[in-house]
This record gives C-alpha cells, structure tokens and sequence, in this order.
C-alpha cells in the first residue's frame, strides 16, 4: 500500500500526484488504518490554521562562512503536523535543530535573527538551552537509543528532570502512547540495543514524549527505516499530533503529503520558497520551483 | 579491450597478473613475526630456567611429576580441546578462580600485615560506610538541594574519616563545653568516627572485625548475585549462610590445621566463596562436568607425587624462586636473598599512582573530549596542549625522575626515595599515556549517545555521567591498566629520586623510604657473587613478569566482559 503510492507517485505527472495527497480516503484498497488517518490529519484539520507555537523571523545560520538558512519566516501551528521538505543540504534540519538550540552543541554554527517559541525569543540571553529542550523533544533520523534497558532508556528523560514520582506509570504511559508497550511489556529489563529498527524508533519517541514535552521535532525518523516500520512510524505521528506540536523533516514527499497538515519547502541555499496547507502545496503551488520539485522535475 | 593479445589470460598458467612482489612480501612479514616471537620466548626461556632451575633435580623427581601432572594433564586439555569444548571452560575457571583467589589473598594479608591493622581497616570502613549512608539519607530526605547535596557528598566523607581542623566553630564549642564543667578532651577539633572507633577502650577480636567487615558484605554480595541470577531468595541466603558458618568453622578449625584466623576467613573470602558458587552451577546446569576433573588431576597428581618421589628418596629442584624468596628481604647470601619488601614497596607505590594519577588522568580527558572548546583563540590552545600531551607521553623516563628528584625532593622537602615521591614521579611519567588512552575511550563513545542526552534537555554533566563515562569506562580502565603495568616496571626514575637499594624492612607508611622491585633487581645485577647475578636476579625478573601479567590479564578481562555486543 505505501509502497504503491510511492511508486503512483513517482512515476505520473503533477495531477495524479497531487490527487493521491488529497483525495486518499477515496476507497482505492488502501487500509482502513490509512483512510482513518488521512480523514483526521488532512481533511479534518487542513485549512484551520491552529495558534502558532513556534514562529521565526529573519533567521539565519551560518556555519562558519557557508549560510545554512536565509531568512527564514515561518509560523507553525500548534497541535498539528508541520512538515518540512526539500533537496539535501537545503538547510531544513538545520532549522529543526534551531527550535530547540540543539545548533549550540556546533562550535561553527552561529544563529542570527529571532525565533520565538510561546512568544518568547529562545535566543534571548535569559534563556536556558537546556530547561527549553525540556519543552521541546527531539526524534533523531537514526534511532539512537542508549545502551540500557528498554525501562531506562523511556525513564532517561523523567530522572534528569527528577519526576521521580510514579515512574513506572509514566514508563507505561509513555510505551503505550508510543504504540511499543504490547511488543516490550515482558521485557523491559532486556537492553534497548536488541530491539529492531523500527522498534527502537519508537522507544525513541517513547523516551521523547515520557516527559511530556509541548513540541517534538522529528529529523527523518522513518528514513533509515523499512516500509512497514515506517507505516507504523507515520501513524504514530498522526495520533501524536492530537497532544503535541509535531515538526517533521522528511526527505519522502509523500509521507509529507500522508500526514502533514502544513508543509514548508525548503530548497538549495537555505531558502523557504513556499510555506502553506500541505494540500495546497501538493496540488496547486505558488511557485514554479517548488511545482517543479514535487513533480521531481529536480532535488 | 579488443586489442589484448590472445595468450594472456585470466587461467592457467599464462594468467597476467603478477603475484610475486605479494607473496615475498607477505613471507617477509612473516619471518619478522616469527623472529621477534622466538626471541623473546628464548630470553624468557632462558631466565625462567635460571629462576626455577628445573634441572637441579634429580631425574627421578621429573619423571615422576611428568607421570603424574603433566602427562594427565596434558591429555585432559587435549580431550577438552577435541571433544568437550564446554568441560575446557570450566576446566579453565576452575583452575584459574583459586589462583586469583590465593593472589587477592596474599594481597590482603599483605595489606594487613604492613600498612593497617584490622582494628584500623574496620574504622576506615565503618567510617565511610557512615558517609555514604549520610549521603544517600539526605538525598532520600531533600532530593531537590542540588547545592547542599554536593557539599555533603564532599564533606561527609572528610568529617567520618578525618575530622575537622581546629577552627573558630569548634573552640566555641570546646570552651562552651569546658565552662560547664565537661572536657571531651577534643583538642579544639572535631575528631572524626574513624578516630573515635580506634580510641574505643573495648574493641572486637580480629576476626570479628574481619568478619563483619569483608566476609559478610562480599559474601552478600555474592548471594545477591546468586539470587538475581536463579530469582530464588532462598540460594541467596544458603550462599551467605555458608560462607558465614565456613568463616566461623575456620575460627575454631583454623589453629588446628595451622593457619591463621585472619588468613582463613581471607581465603574462605576471595577463593573458596567464588569457586563455591561457580562449582555449584556447573554441577546444577550439568553442562561442562567433566572440566571440574582437571583441578582435581592437578591437586591429586601433586600429592601423588611428593608421596612418590619421598618414598624412592628422589630430590627436587632448588629453584632460586620460592616461598622463601617471595617471604623475606634481600640478603648478603644469594641463598637468604628474597623480595618481599620491594614487593611491597612496588604495591603501595602503585596505589600512590592509582590515587593520584587515575583522578587527574580521566579528569583531564573528560575536560578535553567534553567541555574544551574546538573554535577560536581557546580552540587553538587546547590543540596546542593535546599535541604536547602526546610529546609528553614520549618524554624519556629519566627525565620525570629528574623532575621528580627537583619538585619533590628539592623544592617539597619530602624524604628521598620514599614512596610517595617515588609514585608521584612514576604517576607523572604515565600521566600523559592514562590522558591519551581515557580521550580515546571517550571519543569512541558514539556521538548520537550525546545527542539523544541533550536533545532531552539533559545538562552536561548528565549526558557525561549517565552516558558518556558508563561507556567510556571499560576503555579507561583497560588503558588505565596498562599504564600502570608500564609504571611498575620503570626503573630510571626510581633510580633519580634515589629509592632504597635495598632494604631490610618492608614499607609502613608512604613516607618511608623504600625500594622497588625493579629498583632492586638492578642492584642484584650489579653484585659481586655471581649466584646473584644468574640465579636471584632471574627470579627477580620472573617474579615482576608474574605482576605484569596478572595486571594485563586483569585489563583484558574488563575488555572482553564490557565489551558491548550489537
């Protein structure tokens, strides 16, 4: 099913693509999982625009003499699935990474301009990097679980921060939310580092929502992933996104397209060319560059 | 391709590809090999006969010990080696665990017998054992006073184990005590728990104190192992139980048999608990049953054949090495000579070294690897110290005795060639080689780990005590022992700050002067009579090899147990 759209998609030209985007709970064999979930994130909540969250303006990075990001304006809405696309090196992770200051951990990189999240400026000289990334999760491309147990990697999170109450609820809470807890109930003792790929993705997202966070930002987490692994990847998010802001870098346009409710492009140079409706992205861009990118005339 | 001509080709003999610079090469690389190997065996070879002198024995006494240990030994290992790979792995620990076990022994004994006495030991424990349940109440009781915790995690200890100097505080309440009428006799300073417990008028027996100190916790320990590993309390308890009631046993039986208490409970400690335990599993798992056979072979083959060689009158070797040797000081008759006090003196000299340079070591490899900047001005010192690092590591021994003999001995003031200087100086020669390995370790921790942590919200000092140091441990360790291997061997710098040439005495205290196993062996090479040059020298030697090698197996074993899988 996934693999088939991908395949629709990659091979027809600008309209099919952008049918598939929008009209997916069309009764075309799909999976009911699927229908259910383009019905909720696309269609349900496509064109209400939610309180934006997180907004930046005029913001640039550089890394050392090379500029990453040019400019960037962007408003992202809460409590719905913003997803950003485009070529390699267009500077869409580094934007990611900006949210939450994890770009202080480059020595080269240097962040001019101003980025607010709940309307306060997180460059401001008040503000501490690492009380922000408490707010604003992170799901990294590879899974990157620590070398523990399943149960201490989910309570990683929740003994920095010395919410030592009721751990074990929370552990639970968070496995389940994560859609892990029936695969990993009897073997919470057992190291993280033997589970699968895709397992160990979502106990990365099981460790990242432990905490409670407001935002989680997701840097391809489906890419080093097979095509089921990321089926149930994709889901997940969709139902994160009833609780959380979720802000996804995805090379794969139409997982962008599946369940995205916004979607920024980015292309070569660090430039936002078009940010808008994912449905309105997909089937009637404003600009030619961004038409041309989705129809994979170029990236 | 079309114009290559017919005949070459890509099989048979007339292939046009030419093998032979590879395979002499190769043949070279082969022959370096092998004449490094065999001539380090010969030399080996060579001292160890010196050491041991097997050929001083009468034919006999051979023959027989070849029939009776050798011979069926030999056959065991081929039989575990061809048929009975697992019965080979427990043949292995079984003889191995009493080894290790005798050597933690002597160790202790050592301990006890020249740096403290059991009543001291049992103070210094109980002490910290106070400290440490001082810091796990408080933070129990006020887990959020991240301040107050550090100063308590710091002080606790200090105040248990040395007290606190005189101090404004403290005679206020010495003067307040004396005006009404009380005198605690404090001095004007807080005398500390360990003070207190040694100037108990009534204290335990030895044993007692042995027992509650090292026996009980270790035995407990080892049945909390035993109880996770089977989750069944009751094997837990029947470890403890009978380690205890062996312990006892040895208390009336010991004297009996000719050994001493405080060695009894040691052995029962360190040798008979963990064989024990691993005998136990073997027999239960029924896996590899039949390796248990080979530390018996051994033992009965031993017997077997003093019985033997006593009844036909057949005289054994006279080896320079022995008992003898390892238990008594160095002498003006090759025969009396022996190494016990360098050997302690080389201990306790390590120990300086572990205390000293270990902290600073890792300190310094954390700070390079984890907070030292990369960019910029700092960015540029920083490589600057990490390349002289590296030159240091290559700066010649001699050159750290000189600077020791100038720091510590000119400038401190401090006894030449006592202990402390001695293990300052060689602890600065490893310095460099203990920073290199630890920024290793931590650099091959990988990079998502970091990130993962951060990306928590995680400070930098979470990320680096929770993820990075619990990986980068086994490395450190592995190089950090290493290291010290190279430490116990040096020489020069031993001979700079001038340490003993020989001494009577071993070591009480590190500031006695001492001499050092090496230290010693190159005065034996320079004696007249040539029994020391060719017999005590060589067992010098060889004892020293023994030392390094159980320090590097040691390393090896962390290696390999932590050594994460996937």
């Amino acid at each position: 099913m996934t693999e088939n759209e991908m395949t629709s998609n990659d091979s027809t030209e600008p309209t099919p693509t952008t049918e598939t985007a929008a009209s997916s709970p069309d009764p075309s064999g799909d999976p009911l999982i699927e229908q259910s979930i383009d019905v909720e994130g696309t269609d349900a909540t496509a064109g209400e625009t939610g309180k934006p969250v997180i907004e930046s303006s005029d913001l640039n990075v550089f890394y050392g003499e090379t500029q990453a990001l040019q400019s960037i304006d962007l408003a992202i809405p809460e409590k719905q699935v913003t997803a950003m696309i485009g070529p390699s090196g267009c500077g869409k992770s580094t934007f990611l990474r900006c949210i939450n200051r994890m770009n202080d951990l480059i020595d080269a990189a240097r962040v001019e301009g101003d980025l607010y999240f709940e309307g306060k400026n997180v460059y401001d000289a008040d503000v501490d990097p690492v009380a922000l990334r408490r707010r604003i999760g992170m799901v990294f491309q590879h899974p990157n679980p620590f070398p523990k147990s399943i149960y201490d990697n989910v309570a990683y999170g929740l003994r920095i921060q010395d919410q030592t109450e009721n751990i074990d609820e929370k552990v639970e809470t968070a496995l389940k939310r994560a859609a892990l807890w029936d695969e990993v109930k009897d073997q919470l003792d057992k190291s993280a580092l033997d589970l699968s790929g895709g397992q160990q993705q979502r106990l990365c997202i099981a460790r990242a929502i432990a905490v409670d966070p407001d935002v989680i930002l997701m840097d391809e987490p489906a890419s080093a992933l097979d095509p089921i692994a990321t089926s149930k990847i994709e889901d997940l998010i969709e139902e994160l996104a009833e609780e959380f802001t979720v802000v996804i870098v995805t090379h794969n346009m139409q997982q962008a397209a599946r369940i995205s409710d916004k979607t920024a492009v980015f292309l070569t140079g660090g430039e936002l060319v078009e940010f808008d409706d994912t449905d309105k992205i997909f089937e009637n861009p404003d600009s030619q560059r961004v038409e041309d990118y989705i129809t994979g005339k170029f990236g | 391709m079309a114009t290559r001509e017919p005949e070459t080709g890509w099989h048979g003999e007339n292939s046009d590809v030419n093998h032979l610079r590879g395979r002499a090469f190769e043949a070279t690389c082969l022959a370096a090999t092998a004449f490094g190997l065999v001539s380090v065996m010969l030399l080996l070879l060579f001292v160890a006969n010196d050491a041991f002198r097997p050929f001083s024995a009468d034919a006999g006494w051979l023959a027989t010990y070849a029939a009776t240990v050798v011979v069926p030994l030999a056959a065991l290992a081929v039989y575990y080696y061809r048929l009975d790979e697992p019965a080979g792995e427990v043949a292995y620990v079984t003889s191995g665990l009493p080894v290790v076990g005798l050597l933690l022994t002597g160790g202790f004994a050592v301990l006890f017998i020249e740096l403290l006495s059991v009543l001291e030991w049992f103070a210094l424990l109980i002490s910290l054992v106070v400290a440490g349940g001082l810091i796990v109440a408080h933070g129990r009781l006020r887990p959020k006073a991240a301040l107050e915790r550090l100063a308590v995690v710091l002080l606790a200890p200090i105040i248990t184990v040395f007290g606190l100097p005189p101090t404004r505080f403290n005679w206020f309440v010495t003067d307040a005590a004396a005006a009404l009428g009380l005198d605690f006799g404090l001095y004007y300073r807080v005398i500390s728990l360990r003070e207190a417990i040694l100037m108990l008028p009534f204290v335990p027996t030895d044993w007692v104190m042995l027992l509650l100190t090292l026996v009980l916790p270790i035995a407990g320990a080892a049945g909390w192992f035993v109880e996770q590993r089977r989750e069944s309390r009751r094997d837990g308890l029947t470890v403890v139980g009978l380690t205890t009631a062996v312990a006892v046993l040895g208390v009336v039986a010991g004297p009996l048999l000719g050994i001493g208490t405080d060695v009894w409970l040691l052995i029962v400690t360190f040798a008979v608990l963990p064989l024990g335990v691993y005998v136990e599993g073997v027999l239960r798992r029924g896996e590899g049953v039949r390796g248990l056979a080979f530390p018996v072979v051994a033992v009965l083959g031993v017997v077997v054949g003093g019985v033997v060689t006593g009844a036909l009158g057949f005289a054994g070797p006279d080896p320079w090495l022995d008992w003898g040797f390892l238990t008594s000081a160095t002498s003006r008759t090759a025969a009396d000579a022996g190494i016990y006090p360098a050997m302690v003196g080389s201990v306790m000299m390590i120990i300086v070294i572990v205390l000293t340079t270990f902290p600073v070591g890792v300190g310094a490899a954390i700070y390079l690897e984890e907070y030292a900047p990369s960019q910029g001005l700092m960015g540029k010192f920083v490589t600057l110290i990490e390349i002289n690092i590296g030159n240091l590591a290559g700066v010649p021994s001699v050159v750290y005795g000189l600077l020791g003999l100038a720091l510590f001995i000119r400038v401190l003031q401090w006894p030449q060639g006592s202990i402390i200087v001695a293990g300052l100086a060689v602890g600065l020669l490893i310095l460099p080689i203990v920073i290199i390995s630890a920024q290793e370790a931590i650099r091959s921790v990988p990079d998502s780990f970091r990130q993962a942590s951060y990306g928590m919200g995680a400070t930098r000092w979470q990320t680096i005590r929770q993820v990075v140091l619990p990986e980068a441990l086994p490395g450190i360790l592995t190089g950090t022992i290493l290291a010290l291997g190279r430490a116990i061997g040096e020489t020069a710098p031993l001979l700079m700050i001038g340490a003993a040439a020989s001494v009577r005495l071993a070591p009480n205290s590190f500031f006695d002067v001492a001499s050092m196993m090496p230290r010693q062996i190159f005065s034996w090479s320079s004696e007249l009579d040539p029994s020391f040059r060719h017999g005590v020298l060589a067992a010098g030697v060889i004892t020293l090899l023994a030392v390094l090698l159980v320090m590097n197996a040691t390393a090896i074993v962390i290696r390999n147990r932590y050594q994460r899988t996937g």
